[in-house]
């Protein structure tokens, strides 16, 4: 079936059996890796994407929720958040795998584009989803709040 | 330092210089007969447009392997930090670890067996831009020095570049014996340095390529159907409805179990469902964890394998009149890297190219060799970022590296093999599970007069390659280490060892034997120390002759302000200490309970690596260390019914998430004593400082794992 979908401001007409999800639809029909898989079941939080600017997990959502609405990966070159989210990222020295940080900012970018300054429990209770096993969830918390400093 | 032979073996390629040398140590003198078939190697590339490339043989999977090992280069070699690139190195013995012939990364072993050699390599390749800079300008070298990747002329303020003088290097002999500087006079060694921006960018921008990130043209995915049982076979199976599904071009037999292969990977996935698949599920059907734990429990009243017998344990218990008993119990474990397990590979008739994440090139590249019969030197061979690891992707067994090797075979197109979250769940290679019984002897001054202890579990090493180097005399190295060389002064042991045999496939865990060592150790020193109304701390420097295990724990008394912690009601503390990879590590936990939950507050570390090449990757290590033991000590374990694990994702394995994540401060003691590892040995400690925090606040001992507050 021909689908369309808009992924960070780029327009794609794709053929699709509509039960796939979005996921797998960015990682191998789009080639967009940015975006992880973790688990499948949305219990990790590595697939984050935004909706709308909203946080979903991408291995849980549908073409047909998506279609005509906007997705944002962490590829995105123009989302303000996201690329500051990144910066601190990276001046806070978050990463060590890195595998579960592109949907560890992506969560944190919906986190603060729906509350642009949130305290310590509403920071954990949404970065709580958010699995990483080399446990670098100290430095998240601290590149969150720098960033929630600077927006 | 020794004396050390380079071997030349510089080469031009496309107009770069590359640098490499061949330092036949004692692990390698094997190899030295075969140097002269050795491919042209290299750990330092210098473009002619001074793009300079570190050739990684160690694979960055999140311990920072890369920025460390290339802070040890930029030490001697005065490159321009941020803009060097790194390159995962092919598989070679230059790159051969400290263990011995074959390049693998893990016991974390890296800084240990790689530190002095990166300095030399960075040294020499100093020294000869210096003297291609001299011979140019006709200078001595007094007058010269680098900088920023480019080498200045005092005199004249002239400047080359170090990719203008790559060819000039080509031509050069190697220095024979360049000197480094001591670690105290380093300038960049030592100093905290956040991962390399180039790794770190890339990784936080969704641009680091991953295994599972590899993108080919031309590539399909493939999705296996494995056996849910331990040691199940495949009696017959009808693929006919799973090749009517969309996009499944194939479906196939592997000795693991089935392939299906599509265009893209959820389309694999859904077919398996379709799959009729005809199981012999063997004997292990019948096996549940409350056989596991009866058979463990029996074999205790047999005689085990020594682990450490000396003194007179039997006297020592006749003797006392105060006998401390105590059984450990510690589950299967998966390590679940948030990556699932991938392999991608391109078969073609005599020839391949593989992508692996896997922790040893070497066995991987023997594995290929074998299955696709193709020879080493014309298998391409790519690493990419490993998205964790914890031991898991050094499988001993090659499961998923088999698997990708097996599903590409003989196809004419690449294919990625993926496994799902619950393959990794299910599939085995776990922490071994534990049943350990301790009995210590008190003396009339309340120390512990003798220590016995019988460990059972299933072999790591044992039917493996590296049974020879951790399976001795009945007893597996995972079984001894932390326990038969604690630290404490105690004359007289028995100590037993029992190997269990099963199907289920077990495997090194982040810290590997300390998991199940450290807790028990520091467990029942801790319920000593208890007995003889001594503070715990004071308890083990008192047992304790080691000067630096002595410091350690005092350091860390220090930074926690341990003597002056306040009572409160539903919070303790606890203390422990332990030894693993060279490295020591002793922490405080504060943890505070409510209702049937606990969380752990605070944890203070001191850690003893003797020397912290990048403090600030200790400190990252070990703080990630304590998060690892959380999940163990809190949630994770693997059960055993009819023969199969019962858990199979993130919903029922469960880790430790940011609401578990407690506050750590690491202190860094360097004592100059012999360089140790970090990767691992910030887990031994938590899992026996949190348990006697928890007997702190609670008054109750908990000797398993995972914890379950008891009423």
């Amino acid at each position: 079936m021909l689908k369309k979908i808009i992924v960070d401001e780029k327009e794609y007409s794709i053929d699709i059996d509509p039960e796939t999800p979005l996921l797998w639809i960015l990682r191998d029909h789009l080639n967009l890796t940015g975006t992880k898989f973790g688990c499948g079941v949305g219990q990790c939080g590595a697939c984050t994407v935004l909706l709308n600017d909203k946080a979903v997990r991408a291995c849980q959502t549908f073409i047909t929720e998506v279609e005509t609405h906007h997705i944002k990966t962490i590829e995105t070159n123009t989302d303000k958040v996201v690329k500051k989210l990144q910066k601190f990222w990276v001046q806070e020295d978050v990463v060590q795998c890195g595998y579960c940080q592109s949907g560890q900012i992506m969560n944190a970018a919906g986190l603060l584009k729906k509350n642009p300054n949130p305290n310590d429990d509403e920071l954990v209770q949404a970065m709580d989803g958010n699995i990483c096993r080399c446990g670098t969830y100290s430095k998240i918390k601290t590149a969150i709040k720098a960033a929630v400093l600077e927006i | 330092m020794k004396r050390r032979d380079f071997l030349k073996t510089t080469s031009v390629v496309t107009s770069a210089f590359v640098l490499g040398f061949y330092l036949p140590t004692k692990s390698r003198a094997s190899d030295t007969k075969s140097t002269k078939a050795l491919q042209p190697n290299a750990f330092i590339e210098i473009r002619a447009d001074n793009q300079i490339n570190f050739i990684m043989g160690q694979v960055e999977m999140g311990q920072g392997t890369y920025t460390t090992l290339a802070m040890c280069i930029a030490e001697e070699l005065n490159i321009d930090w941020e803009k060097i690139n790194f390159k995962p190195a092919t598989v070679n013995p230059i790159y051969n670890s400290y263990f011995g012939p074959l390049m693998i990364t893990g016991g974390s072993s890296s800084i240990i067996g790689k530190q002095l050699e990166m300095r030399t390599i960075g040294a020499a390749v100093n020294k000869m831009l210096i003297s291609a800079a001299a011979k140019r300008w006709k200078i001595r070298a007094y007058d010269i020095y680098t900088k920023d990747s480019k080498v200045f002329n005092k005199k004249t303020k002239e400047i080359f570049t170090f990719g203008e003088l790559s060819l000039d290097l080509t031509t050069m002999e190697i220095p024979k014996n360049p000197k480094v500087k001591d670690l105290k006079d380093c300038k960049f060694i030592g100093q905290p340095q956040p991962r390399h921006p180039k790794e770190s960018w890339a990784k936080v921008t969704g641009k680091a390529e991953f295994g599972i990130d590899i993108r080919v043209d031309d590539m399909k995915y493939a999705a296996i159907l494995h056996p849910q049982v331990f040691g199940a076979k495949i009696k017959s199976y009808d693929a006919s409805k799973a090749l009517e599904k969309n996009g499944v071009i194939k479906v196939k037999q592997i000795p693991t179990g089935i392939a299906v292969i599509a265009q893209y990977w959820w389309q694999a996935k859904e077919a398996l469902s379709e799959l009729e698949v005809v199981w012999d599920k063997g004997t292990f059907e019948n096996i549940s964890e409350k056989d596991l734990d009866d058979e463990y429990s029996n074999v205790m009243k047999t005689d085990g394998s020594s682990i450490r017998k000396d003194g007179d344990s039997q006297k020592a218990f006749k003797d006392t009149n105060k006998v401390i008993e105590a059984e450990y119990n510690f589950p299967f474990l998966a390590h679940a890297p948030m990556e699932p397990l991938s392999f991608l590979a391109h078969h073609e008739k005599d020839k391949a190219t593989i992508w692996s994440s896997a922790q040893s090139q070497t066995l991987t590249l023997g594995v290929a060799i074998k299955v696709l019969g193709v020879k080493a030197e014309n298998i391409t061979y790519n690493t990419p970022y490993l998205g964790g690891a914890f031991g898991r992707r050094g499988t001993i067994n090659a499961d998923f590296v088999l698997d990708g090797l097996y599903v590409a075979k003989d196809e004419s197109y690449p294919i990625m093999t993926l496994w799902t979250r619950e393959d990794d769940i299910k599939m085995g290679n776990y922490r071994p599970k534990y049943k350990n019984k301790v009995k210590i002897a008190l003396d009339t001054q309340g120390k512990i007069s003798s220590f016995d202890a019988k460990i059972v579990s299933q072999s790591i090493f044992k039917g493996s390659p590296f049974e020879a180097f951790g399976y001795q005399n009945g007893v597996d190295g995972a079984q001894k280490e932390g326990l038969a060389d604690h630290p404490y002064d105690i004359n007289n042991h028995d100590m037993q060892a029992y190997t269990m045999n099963s199907p289920i496939p077990v495997l090194w865990w982040r810290s590997v034997g300390h998991t199940q060592s450290g807790p028990t150790v520091e467990g029942i020193v801790d319920e000593a120390a208890f007995a003889a109304g001594i503070d715990p701390i004071e308890y083990r420097i008192n047992m304790l002759t080691d000067q630096r295990f002595i410091n350690i724990l005092e350091d860390v008394a220090k930074k926690s302000d341990w003597v002056n912690r306040k009572k409160e009601t539903n919070v303790g503390y606890g203390v422990a200490i332990h030894e693993s990879f060279g490295t020591i590590c002793a922490q405080v936990a504060k943890v505070r309970v409510s209702q049937n939950d606990f969380k752990v507050e605070k944890v203070w570390a001191s850690v003893d690596c003797g020397f912290a090449f990048n403090p600030q990757n200790v400190e990252n290590q070990i703080t990630g260390s304590i998060n690892f033991g959380i999940a163990a000590l809190k949630y994770s374990k693997i059960t055993i019914q009819n023969g199969e694990a019962i858990q199979s994702n993130f919903y029922d394995y469960l880790v430790s998430r940011i609401s578990d994540a407690p506050e750590v401060v690491v202190s860094i003691i360097n004592s100059g004593e012999k360089i140790g590892g970090i990767g691992e040995p910030g887990v031994p400690p938590i899992l026996a400082a949190v348990p006697n925090a928890l007997f702190d606040a609670t008054g109750k001992r908990y000797h398993s794992m995972p914890i379950k507050l008891r009423s």
